[in-house]
Formats: C-alpha cells, sequence, structure tokens
C-alpha cells in the first residue's frame, strides 16, 4: 500500500513516536507536534480498504483451498476442502471487529460475505459439473484392492502405513487381506467393503423373517409429553396412559424417556426421582 | 441455480460498492484538499480570515460525512484527520505561518492517503 509515500522518518522522528508511544495519545503538546505524530502513526495501515478487501478475500480464499487440496485427503478431517477453509476463515474474521471496535463491523462483513458468495457459487457448481467437482473436492482413491496395497495410491494421499492398519482397525478388520476394497473417500474418511466371506450374514441370506419395527418416535422426554409424535403414530393419550399402567408406571412425569415404533414396540426408561 | 445467481449478484454489488466508495472517498478528499490548498495561498497572501472561514467550511464538511467516513474507513484514521483538522484550525487562529503550512501540508497527505486506499489498484491488493 501506498501509505507511508510523501513521508519521511528521521531517527528523531522515529524516537518521538516511540516516546508518544509510551506516554499515550492523551499527551499535551503543540498541535503541529501532535499532528507530526498524527502523520507518523497513519503510514501504518493495517486493515485493508473494501475493495481490497474483497480481492485479498478472492485470493487467499482461492490459495488456501490449493493448499489444503494439494496436502491430502487425509489431513482434511471429515470436512471438504471449501468447508474446511470456509470454517477457518469465517471464524477468524468474525472476531476481528467484534473486537477491535476501532474497525468499522463492514471490514467483517465484506469479507464474510464475500466468502459465503464464492462458497455458494462453487458447491452449485459442483453440483452442476462433475469435472468441477473432481477438482475442487478430489475423487475418492482406492489404497485397497482385492487385499492388496496400492503403494502409489496411499503416496499420493500422504496415508501412512500406521494410519491405514488404525483406520482398518477402527472397522473392525485387522487383516488388509480379508478387504476387497479400502477407498479413501473425498471427505477424508476410509471406506472398507471386505470379502464376501468376511461380510456378516444378513437375515435374508439366513431366510430368517424378522419383524420391520419402522421408527422409533420419542414420545415422553425427560417428563414432558411429545403430542405431536403421539399423534404421528396414529395414538391418543388414553393410549398411552393404558401403557403406563401396564407397565406400573402412575403418570407421564414419571417417565425419563418413552420410544414407540409404528409396530408399537414401546422402550420405557423411568425417571430416576432421586436426582 | 437460483442459489448460484444470488451469491453472483453479491459478489457484483460488493464489488460495485466497494468501486463506488472508492470513487467517492477519491472526490470527498480531492475537494477537501483542493479547499485546504487554497486557504493556504490564502494565508500566505496574510487573509488569514478568508483561510480560517474556508477550513472551517472544509472541516463541516469533514464532520457531516462522519457517519459514512466512520462506517467505511477505519476510524483511526477518520480520527486522525479530525485532530488534524482542529489543529490546522487552532494554528490558523494564532496565524503561526510556518507552523500552518506544514500542518496543513500534513492534512492534505493524510486526506490524499485515505484516498488512495480506497482505490482499486493492484498495488493495494498486494
Amino acid at each position: 500500500m501506498g501509505s507511508s509515500q510523501g513521508y519521511f522518518f528521521p531517527p528523531q522522528a522515529k524516537l518521538l513516536e516511540s516516546a508518544l508511544d509510551i506516554l499515550g495519545d492523551e499527551i499535551t503538546c503543540g498541535p503541529l507536534v501532535t499532528s507530526r505524530f498524527l502523520s507518523l502513526s497513519h503510514s501504518k495501515k493495517e486493515v485493508p480498504a473494501m475493495f481490497t478487501g474483497l480481492i485479498r478475500t478472492i485470493i487467499l480464499y482461492i490459495v488456501i483451498i490449493a493448499g489444503i487440496r494439494l496436502m491430502g485427503k487425509r489431513q482434511v478431517g471429515e470436512l471438504e476442502p471449501s468447508e474446511l477453509v470456509l470454517s477457518l476463515i469465517i471464524a477468524d474474521l468474525a472476531s476481528v471487529p467484534m473486537q477491535d471496535y476501532g474497525i468499522p463491523l463492514l471490514t467483517g462483513l465484506i469479507p464474510i460475505l464475500v466468502l459465503l458468495s464464492i462458497t455458494m457459487i462453487l458447491s452449485v457448481l459442483t453440483v452442476k459439473s462433475v469435472k468441477f467437482r473432481a477438482v475442487l473436492c478430489g475423487k475418492p482413491s482406492i489404497v485397497i484392492r482385492d487385499g492388496l496395497v496400492d503403494q502409489r495410491e496411499m503416496a499420493r494421499n500422504r496415508l501412512t502405513v500406521d494410519e491405514l492398519l488404525e483406520e482398518l482397525r477402527v472397522k473392525g478388520y485387522t487383516d488388509p487381506a480379508m478387504v476387497k476394497y479400502a477407498i479413501l473417500e473425498t471427505s477424508g474418511q476410509l471406506s472398507v467393503l471386505p470379502y464376501a466371506n468376511q461380510k456378516p450374514p444378513t437375515a435374508r441370506q439366513l431366510k430368517v423373517s424378522v419383524e420391520e419395527g419402522g421408527l422409533p418416535l420419542v414420545v415422553v422426554s425427560d417428563g414432558r409429553l411429545l403430542e405431536h409424535n403421539l399423534k404421528a403414530l396414529g395414538r391418543d393419550r388414553n393410549w398411552l396412559d393404558k401403557q403406563l399402567a401396564q407397565r406400573d408406571c402412575p403418570s407421564v412425569e414419571q417417565v425419563f424417556l418413552l420410544l414407540v415404533d409404528q409396530s408399537d414396540g414401546i422402550y420405557l426408561a423411568r425417571k430416576d426421582m432421586s436426582i | 441455480m437460483k442459489r448460484l445467481w444470488i451469491a453472483v449478484a453479491i459478489l457484483v454489488l460488493l464489488l460495485a460498492g466497494s468501486l463506488v466508495n472508492g470513487y467517492y472517498v477519491q472526490s470527498l478528499t480531492e475537494r477537501m484538499t483542493e479547499r485546504l490548498e487554497q486557504a493556504q495561498d490564502l494565508a500566505h497572501q496574510d487573509q488569514w480570515d478568508r483561510a480560517e472561514q474556508i477550513t472551517q467550511q472544509t472541516y463541516e464538511d469533514w464532520e457531516n460525512h462522519h457517519f459514512y467516513l466512520h462506517t467505511t474507513l477505519r476510524h483511526s484514521d477518520t480520527d486522525r484527520i479530525s485532530t488534524g483538522f482542529r489543529s490546522v484550525l487552532q494554528l490558523l487562529d494564532q496565524e503561526e505561518d510556518a507552523q500552518y503550512a506544514a500542518a496543513n501540508a500534513d492534512l492534505v497527505a493524510q486526506l490524499e492517503l485515505l484516498a488512495e486506499m480506497e482505490q482499486a489498484s493492484l498495488v493495494n491488493v498486494l
């Protein structure tokens, strides 16, 4: 920035600046000295102006996304690169005008609006274009294929053997040979698909008939009746009272949690009245 | 698609706003620096009252834009210029020729720097 243009900084001026820094701005001195001091301090521009802030935000956002993409998927964690960048920058941007009252609110709001707009544009483009999605979010990498570890893919994603084994153990596999495919997703998570003979059998494979319970809904939560859920189940208060009476529970207030599914399966946890 | 156009519209609006802000601050400070330079010429011609009157009007003009300037620029920068105006007015009142010239030049430079900061230029971005 050209903020220091036209100013001369002799050693005495620097000395004066330091002295005034120590004594504080409220020092009583002649108008000329005050004015000189103000002009010296003026050279320290810390906050970018509107246009500068807007362009800098765009540049920094792109640079950070590129940097995170280069870091590989393992460092991303559960967020997509653009989401990670957004959460990293917005938190910092919002805190600046919150802490420094000398900065206009717009200085924080404009970059946040710019970031949100760019993210919105990128999210729409990633939905519309497969190529763009691959550039922005990357592609899933197959790190184990037919029980064999693909070292090239691991190196490309900065994934170490220890990390791979740890992820496999978390998924319940101790040996890569048990795994048909292990895929490192763009979110950084590892999806493990075992060989068919390593998968637990399903009820269908065992030809066992299993009753479908449906989605259980919370009917009583911490002594409070959630009537809309009771209605959604097609039941009323009389039915509920009867169910409670059958379980030796005199009132709703004495229920900590009551779940009911669509086939009238009931889970009841009584409230600990001593707490 | 609607969300895309809303986001693009916000970005365009912000870009336009920042350019208009740059132009506005530039024209405001240019007008003020011209008047401050005119006041300085009058002071050199020993027309102190007229110089003070022009500087006072410029100061009032600055103060009239206080809300806008305070919401778009760093407060310490606008406060410095307000203080600069008061110093210049005091020196005009005392008819201190040399000190007034220096303080006035300083004030003009600060106004120019303020406008420069808001300009859409590569130097500012870098």
